[in-house]
């Protein structure tokens, strides 16, 4: 039971820092980054190579770049900076003014590229195979099995999503944020009030791009393996389909997406009884995933925690909230 | 601020419904071993069953159901009725690692776990070790030809196996010298190409051409001139998916009509493949010019027949069942559940932690101990107090130190209906030799 | 030198199946304004379509229609019954994006249990292999090649000629005002939908043939070059598409023969990525996907 406990609440971390870091780019700033995924495989590969001990140790049966054997925290922390460094290039093409949906499916071309490149260069990243027997942090302090180790990673990795949680707080809410909600609504007119759009767009693509680095380290660090097939591009839509459903730009309906979609409801269906022929249940999930997107768009499309107003809100908003003071800080 | 703590207290709301959720079902499990003989156990399938190859998680549920009826018929396994479920691991570690955990957490009466593919095995091994479940994996990564988890069993041999045993078979027996690797780019195929390399190389063939294919293209013609420009004497495959039946599609079209001589690894044994290959290139062609290496199953004698019968009947509950009667994956799970199911009943536990290492036992055989190819006679020796050895569907298993059963190797084609024909035989000493050739 | 030769005669066959499927996805996308990520998966399901009635012992050329008109009221039903209510509800273009993405999740997962997880080959003749140099082509093929270019001038005349493809043009370029000058824009939409539909269920049926052997998951393999194409000729421009599937068709098929068979789709797309930086709006478009100003 531990180890099912522990293993949801690590998911729901890494989770809800992805979803966090797709809420400042997408809800705060309109960004567009459907090649997340590819910041926290970055991540996950970067503390890979790095915690692991050089490519011949274990006899040989994986070939990758560096294998530093480095110990915690740097890997963590060098995934993190690799999250930010991916963000400067990959941004260039999200700088661009580009209608969001066509953005959306060139950064999808670009999150394929990717995979393909390290699929297809086994002496990268160990191409298919992907990387295993990623040591854990301070396994060799500790043993990586017990409860203890186990509960103490939950809690660390709890711990670094509630900070960037109040990091995600302190921007959407500092003027910074003002600026990057400015710039989502007309960016001309923040362009006119003397806002440089370049650089709010590509600081937030770099905070978005480390939260992201960060998340994958953490992923990769629990599980201990990582390849190719962890971060095909579906993936990154069901992080942006969690942010639609929990309400995008207001970091509480981050958390309650990443809460709801990739580990609530994924692992509520896990309890179905079984029934039909093998395969019937785990297609009809993927069917559920696909009507709750649907579900959630058409019934509660501003997501169930939606981004609070912050302008003068007009009066049939004010009649709604009831309470006009409710919707100023 | 009200406003926004309301909105607080309904998402936490949430959360703590779906967690209690959560929690509600995986308090609900029957009872560990020990309890009433009434309790059933449960054969966790835990495969990729949907994504790229959701063609494999079938397969392996193909075998835990025969097995469950042969269990069942026989009065269960000390009177606990035995039921198969299948745990979808979507073909990746990520999605792997939480399957596993929910298995194993909500499913208390686990007697042994089945699949574990390359895909996932990395991942969902050290889960089930820890957890002190009974695995047969079907992983050929070499990383676990050494390994120390002591829940984890193999009847099949790691990759690299495979590729020695093709070379073998290709210059011994049928005397080619220049061969072209032709495998996909992906996990399970590209563990063949170093080790076929190095054991052509290091025994005087040449390897005119190797291409890794990128799976699911929707032409390979240009990568297939290439390769016909190199002039092989033979193919050595394996690209699962359409991936194969449009290669050799492609192949027969550019080659005006005639197919060269095509090689296959043990995964090319499998009914899915058959279909797809000779739809493409038509199934006199496959019969003609294909040949695989296989491990040395027969498809005869009793074991075997034991396992068809019941194969076969379980066709209500899965009407595919029945095509996977040539399967190598299908018959060794099902020895694999069979041996865990006969060292519970000698141990007389339900504990795996009692009853995991005499599965070795079981199926290499202790000294005096009695051959069995039926669960039934397993218990009606066991009850005599004789100790068993399971000879099934697979034939025998040699289980080494670390849990890995090697076989000989048997040089096979397929006849027009899809059933393996042998047509050689290596014995471990030619295999042995060519190892040592490649370096392995 | 031979094998390039070879290679670009196989880019034929492959940059006319692209075509045919990228025209259909790009024009969907220019007319009714909804990039429909469920494409190939409704590729994918004409496919099957054709391969029901193809198994069933009728040929396959004949069984081409069924896959078109399979392609044409499937997309059709998935606008009414999907896209267009949400438009309708003011969903935005990424959500719209979403959208599609789920029903493409919908739709390949329902069909895994109907017509199962293994590949299937249609019942097909190759035909004669011609020769014409090094370039060797079935004569499967030089028809594939024939119908895309039938195709795409029928698409030129109905754009051109055409009242419809006048009202479709306009309706593309700003429905309101398309509304406002009696053109019905409802209708219009739907026949873009029937006749978009038609080239998916042509293109999947086409491909199928093509490559010989396909399974469902086959249907999101389709997908990444039709995007690749679209955004290099430019969303929402047919001949623009028509110009990305000669650039990708022959890149994937020349890369592997001078490079590695492995890297093939990765130097298609690294043309592709090289445009978006130059040209982010595509080769031909001269807006259309640029944000509105303001």
């Amino acid at each position: 039971m531990t180890y099912y406990l522990t293993t949801v609440l690590v998911y729901a971390a890494v989770d809800i820092l992805a979803c966090l870091a797709i809420s400042l780019q997408f809800g705060v700033s309109g960004i567009v980054n459907f090649s997340f995924i590819i910041f926290q495989a970055a991540g996950a590969y970067t503390a890979a190579v790095l915690s692991l001990p050089r490519d011949t140790a274990n006899g040989g049966f994986q070939t990758y770049i560096l294998g530093l054997n480095l110990s915690f925290p740097l890997p963590w922390i060098a995934a993190t900076l690799v999250g930010a460094l991916l963000a400067p290039p990959i941004g260039l093409v999200v700088l661009r003014r580009l209608r969001s949906d066509y953005q959306a499916i060139a950064m999808l071309v670009l999150s394929v590229i990717a995979s393909l490149v390290v699929t297809n260069t086994p002496a990268f990243l160990d191409g298919a195979a992907g990387l295993s027997l990623v040591p854990q942090p301070l396994s060799d302090k500790f043993n990586p099995y017990s409860e203890a180790y186990l509960w103490a990673y939950t809690a660390g990795a709890l711990i670094l999503a509630v900070i960037v949680f109040f990091i995600a707080q302190r921007i959407i809410n500092s003027p910074y944020g003002r600026s990057l909600r400015a710039m989502r609504e007309n960016e001309v007119a923040a362009k006119a009030l003397g806002k440089n759009a370049v650089a709010l767009k590509m600081t937030v693509f770099v905070v978005g791009g480390a939260i992201a680095g960060l998340s994958g380290a953490i992923l990769v660090g629990f599980i201990t393996t990582w390849a190719p097939s962890t971060w095909l591009y579906p993936e990154t839509l069901i992080l942006f389909a969690a942010v639609i459903v929990g309400g995008r730009g207001n970091n509480y309906g981050a958390v309650l997406g990443a809460l709801l979609v990739p580990v609530g409801f994924e692992e509520a269906t896990r309890y179905l009884p079984p029934f039909g022929p093998p395969g019937l249940i785990p297609a009809l999930e993927w069917v559920c995933i696909g009507g709750l997107i649907l579900g959630f768009l058409w019934f509660r499309p501003r997501g169930v925690l939606p981004e609070r107003r912050r302008v003068f809100p007009p009066r049939r908003q004010v009649a709604e909230v009831g309470n006009p003071s409710a919707s100023r800080d | 601020m009200l406003a926004r703590h309301h909105r607080v207290g309904k998402g936490a709301g949430v959360l703590f419904a779906t967690l209690s959720i959560a929690l509600a079902a995986c308090g609900s499990p029957t009872t560990a071993g020990g309890s009433p003989s009434s309790s059933p156990l449960l054969i966790g399938v835990i495969a990729p069953f949907t994504g790229a190859d959701a063609a494999l998680g079938p397969a392996y549920f193909a075998a835990c159901l025969p097995a469950a009826r042969a269990i069942n018929n026989a009065g269960g396994v000390m009177g606990h009725m035995v039921s198969c479920q299948e745990f979808d691991t979507r073909g990746e570690p990520a999605d792997a690692v939480p399957a596993a955990q929910q298995m194993v957490a909500s499913h208390s009466n686990l007697m042994a776990v089945v699949g574990c593919t390359s895909d996932e095995a990395s991942s969902v091994a050290p889960i089930l070790n820890q957890a002190h479940i009974p695995m047969f994996c079907m992983t050929g990564q070499s990383e676990f030809n050494k390994t120390t988890f002591t829940y984890f069993h193999r009847l099949v041999p790691p990759d690299e196996f495979d590729a020695f045993a093709m070379v073998g078979s290709a210059l011994d027996h049928f005397n080619y010298k220049k061969v072209a690797l032709v495998f996909g780019n992906d996990i399970g195929s590209q563990a063949f190409v170093g080790p076929a390399m190095a054991a052509l190389q290091g025994l005087g063939a040449t390897v005119t051409i190797n291409q890794a294919i990128a799976l699911g293209q929707p032409s390979y013609r240009t990568e297939v001139t290439a390769m016909l420009a190199t002039h092989p004497d033979v193919i050595f495959t394996e690209a699962l998916g359409p991936t194969d039946a449009t290669y050799m599609a492609e192949v027969k079209q550019l080659n005006n009509g005639t197919m060269l001589p095509f090689m296959g690894t043990s995964a090319t044994i499998d009914p899915v493949w058959f279909k797809a290959v000779t739809g493409a290139v038509g199934v006199q062609t496959v019969v003609d010019k294909f040949t695989a290496v296989d491990l040395g199953v027969s498809f005869s004698g009793p074991g075997y027949d034991e396992f068809k019968t019941n194969l076969d009947a379980v066709a209500s509950q899965f009407p595919a069942a029945p095509t996977y009667s040539q399967r190598g994956a299908t018959l060794h799970l099902y020895d694999g559940i069979m041996q865990a199911a006969l060292a519970m009943d000698e141990t007389k536990s339900t504990d795996p932690t009692v009853y995991n290492s005499v599965i070795r036992d079981v199926g290499n055989g202790v000294t005096g101990a009695t051959t069995v190819n039926t669960y039934a006679a397993g218990v009606a020796a066991i009850k005599n107090g004789q100790k068993v050895r399971w000879v099934g569907a697979g034939g025998l298993t040699n289980y080494n130190q670390y849990n890995n059963s090697q076989q000989g190797y048997i040089i096979v084609k397929y006849d027009a209906s899809g059933n393996e024909v042998t047509i050689g035989t290596l014995t471990q000493a030619q295999t042995a030799a060519i190892i040592a050739a490649g370096g392995g | 030198m031979s094998l390039i030769v070879a290679a670009f005669g196989f880019g034929l066959v492959s940059m006319s199946i692209i075509a045919i499927s990228a025209v259909g996805f790009t024009m969907q996308f220019g007319i009714t304004n909804m990039i429909n990520l469920a494409y190939g998966q409704v590729m994918i399901a004409s496919a099957y379509a054709a391969y029901a009635l193809n198994n069933a012992g009728v040929s396959i050329w004949l069984s081409l229609p069924v896959g078109a008109i399979f392609g044409a009221v499937f997309s059709f039903l998935l606008n009414r019954l999907v896209y267009a209510p949400f438009q309708r509800k003011g969903t935005n273009l990424i959500g719209m994006v979403i959208i599609s993405l789920a029903v493409s999740l919908v739709i390949a997962n329902v069909m895994l249990p109907i017509v199962g997880y293994y590949s299937v080959s249609y019942h097909q003749d190759p035909g004669t292999t011609y020769h014409f140099g090094s370039i060797a082509l079935t004569g499967e093929q030089i028809l594939i090649i024939a119908l895309a270019v039938v195709v795409m001038l029928a698409i030129y005349a109905l754009l051109r000629f055409t009242r419809l493809g006048k009202a479709m043009r306009a309706t593309a370029a700003n429905p309101t005002l398309a509304r406002n000058c009696g053109i019905p824009t409802a209708r219009v939409v739907d026949l873009a939908w029937l006749i978009t539909g038609a080239l998916c269920g042509v293109a999947g049926t086409v491909a199928g043939m093509n490559s010989d052997s396909f399974s469902v998951a086959s249907g999101s393999e389709f997908l990444i070059p039709i995007i690749a194409a679209s955004i290099l000729g430019g969303a929402g421009s047919p001949y623009g598409a028509m110009i990305g599937a000669v650039i990708i068709g022959e890149m994937t098929e020349i890369s592997a023969a001078i490079i590695s068979p492995e890297y093939k789709q990765v130097v298609a797309f690294a043309v592709l990525v090289l445009v978006m930086v130059l040209r982010p709006q595509g080769l031909l478009a001269k807006r259309g996907a640029l944000a509105a100003a303001g």
